[in-house]
């Protein structure tokens, strides 16, 4: 029970501290968020580009960025660049590595959703007369971001856990600040515990809100494989 | 002058002929049916007369103009072809309005209430205007495919094409879907359809076309090509989908 206290109190004590590793991890989290679907969409737009030099090069680089650890890509923009002249701050390195990672899984989540899409309505489309960036803006992203978004909302529940591994870049977020607590007080345990309940409960606001967007989202005809 | 004139029309994939050399010519306000067993190439032909696929030689005439020149705008010679398929291809997430006013919104730039009013005047010429806020999930066969007519319709095309309108379809609907097409017939909209059906294509053709292994074999009015042709190959081809009893 003193011990208890004692955690208690450090926990107010830090409250400043963890409260600000909070905001970075979040904030952190919505970028990466909204430029990993942007950045997902361009590379699903060329991936699906007539060119095929420039469809080819897309795939390569999306396989190149999932088959490789997101810390290698961190650890070589935050550790190996400066040599090279040029230095990053943590946050533009965190900003940068996940959007680039963010982006390659969003854009094979929406290649998967593209290939379960009834191609007919693309041939109707040329058919009518629409060029290609207007099929792809009217006909095919709407539906593939719909159907993928289950994928795309378990990727901002990733993006959020992996938002610990940026404090490995010194980047200040919120896992940056329990650790230091943890080293400081020697409460490893509980501080890990504390950290893991603070994800859990961000985590489950997020499902809520995915689950809820998924219902409302879901394709006419579809609705029922949505709630599976 | 024929709305459309196909010159020796030729279509290899791969190294197979598909077209072995197609020709034929469609008069303003003239509808045509063609017709020839799987593979004979007809689907191929209604999709190179819009460049949907690309000939691999020969001539394709539209409004006096070669459109298989390199330098075509496809985009343009698209919008005067109406092009409705086999499995309907409506918009999935789209309502049965939104199916049809897309294409005037962007492509014929029509302002939303213009195009709306557009939709519901075509919708109601089909029977189809209580539908006009579902999804295409939430419709029969039969009312899709004629949301797709109406869709390739809105658009004021010179010319209509239908591949095998109704063969996805159960007799009921194949029989909802003539009927519409036969009052675009009787309304002298110019009209080039493939099929297999018989049914259909004696309602709403002036003549049909018959193609055996890429290529025109006969052209003549139903009934002759049905029941009185010379031809063994067209002869045969009627005989297993007419019966004769």
């Amino acid at each position: 029970m003193i011990l208890m206290d004692a955690f208690v109190q450090d926990l107010i004590h830090y409250s400043p501290q963890i409260l600000a590793g909070l905001k970075n991890t979040l904030l952190l989290m919505a970028i990466m968020s909204v430029t990993g679907i942007a950045g997902g969409i361009g590379l699903f737009y060329l991936s699906l580009a007539q060119n095929r030099f420039l469809r080819r090069g897309t795939e390569r680089f999306i396989s190149f960025f999932i088959g490789t650890p997101l810390l290698v890509h961190l650890f070589l923009m935050y550790y190996g660049l400066p040599p090279l002249g040029i230095r990053l701050s943590a946050f533009a390195v965190a900003v940068i590595g996940f959007t680039i990672n963010v982006s390659a899984y969003n854009a094979r989540y929406l290649m998967t959703a593209y290939n379960g899409l009834d191609k007919t309505q693309i041939e109707a489309a040329r058919a009518q007369g629409f060029r290609f960036f207007q099929i792809f803006r009217l006909i095919i992203l709407p539906q593939a971001l719909r159907l993928s978004v289950p994928s795309l909302t378990n990727q901002v529940i990733q993006n959020l856990k992996d938002t610990s591994v940026a404090f490995l870049i010194q980047y200040p977020d919120f896992f940056a600040q329990m650790q230091e607590i943890a080293s400081t007080n020697f409460q490893f345990f509980k501080t890990y515990v504390a950290a893991g309940l603070v994800y859990l409960a961000l985590v489950s606001v997020i499902v809520a809100a995915a689950r809820r967007l998924e219902r409302k989202v879901a394709l006419p005809g579809l609705e029922t494989l949505g709630r599976a | 002058m024929a709305l459309i004139d196909v010159q020796d029309l030729i279509k290899r994939f791969d190294g197979k002929e598909v077209l072995k050399g197609v020709t034929m010519s469609l008069s303003e306000g003239q509808s045509k049916v063609v017709m020839g067993a799987s593979g004979c190439g007809k689907s191929t032909l209604l999709k190179c007369l819009n460049l949907l696929v690309s000939p691999t030689s020969g001539r394709i005439i539209f409004k006096g103009e070669d459109i298989t020149r390199p330098d075509m705008d496809i985009h343009r010679l698209r919008q005067d072809i109406g092009f409705v398929f086999q499995h309907f291809a409506l918009y999935t997430h789209l309502t049965v309005e939104e199916n049809i006013t897309l294409g005037l919104r962007k492509i014929k730039k029509m302002k939303t209430a213009a195009a709306r009013e557009k939709a519901a005047f075509e919708l109601e010429r089909v029977g189809m205007i209580e539908h006009r806020n579902k999804y295409p999930a939430h419709l029969s066969g039969g009312q899709k495919q004629r949301a797709a007519i109406v869709r390739a319709l809105a658009m004021d095309p010179a010319v209509l094409f239908l591949d095998e309108p109704t063969s996805a379809l159960d007799p009921q609907m194949s029989r909802e879907v003539v009927t519409v097409i036969n009052k675009l017939y009787l309304d002298n909209i110019t009209m080039l359809c493939v099929t297999h059906d018989p049914f259909l294509a004696k309602y709403i053709s002036d003549s049909i076309v018959f193609m055996h292994e890429g290529v025109v074999v006969a052209e003549d009015v139903a009934e002759r090509l049905f029941y009185e042709h010379e031809d063994p190959r067209v002869r045969q081809f009627y005989l297993s989908v007419i019966d004769h009893r």
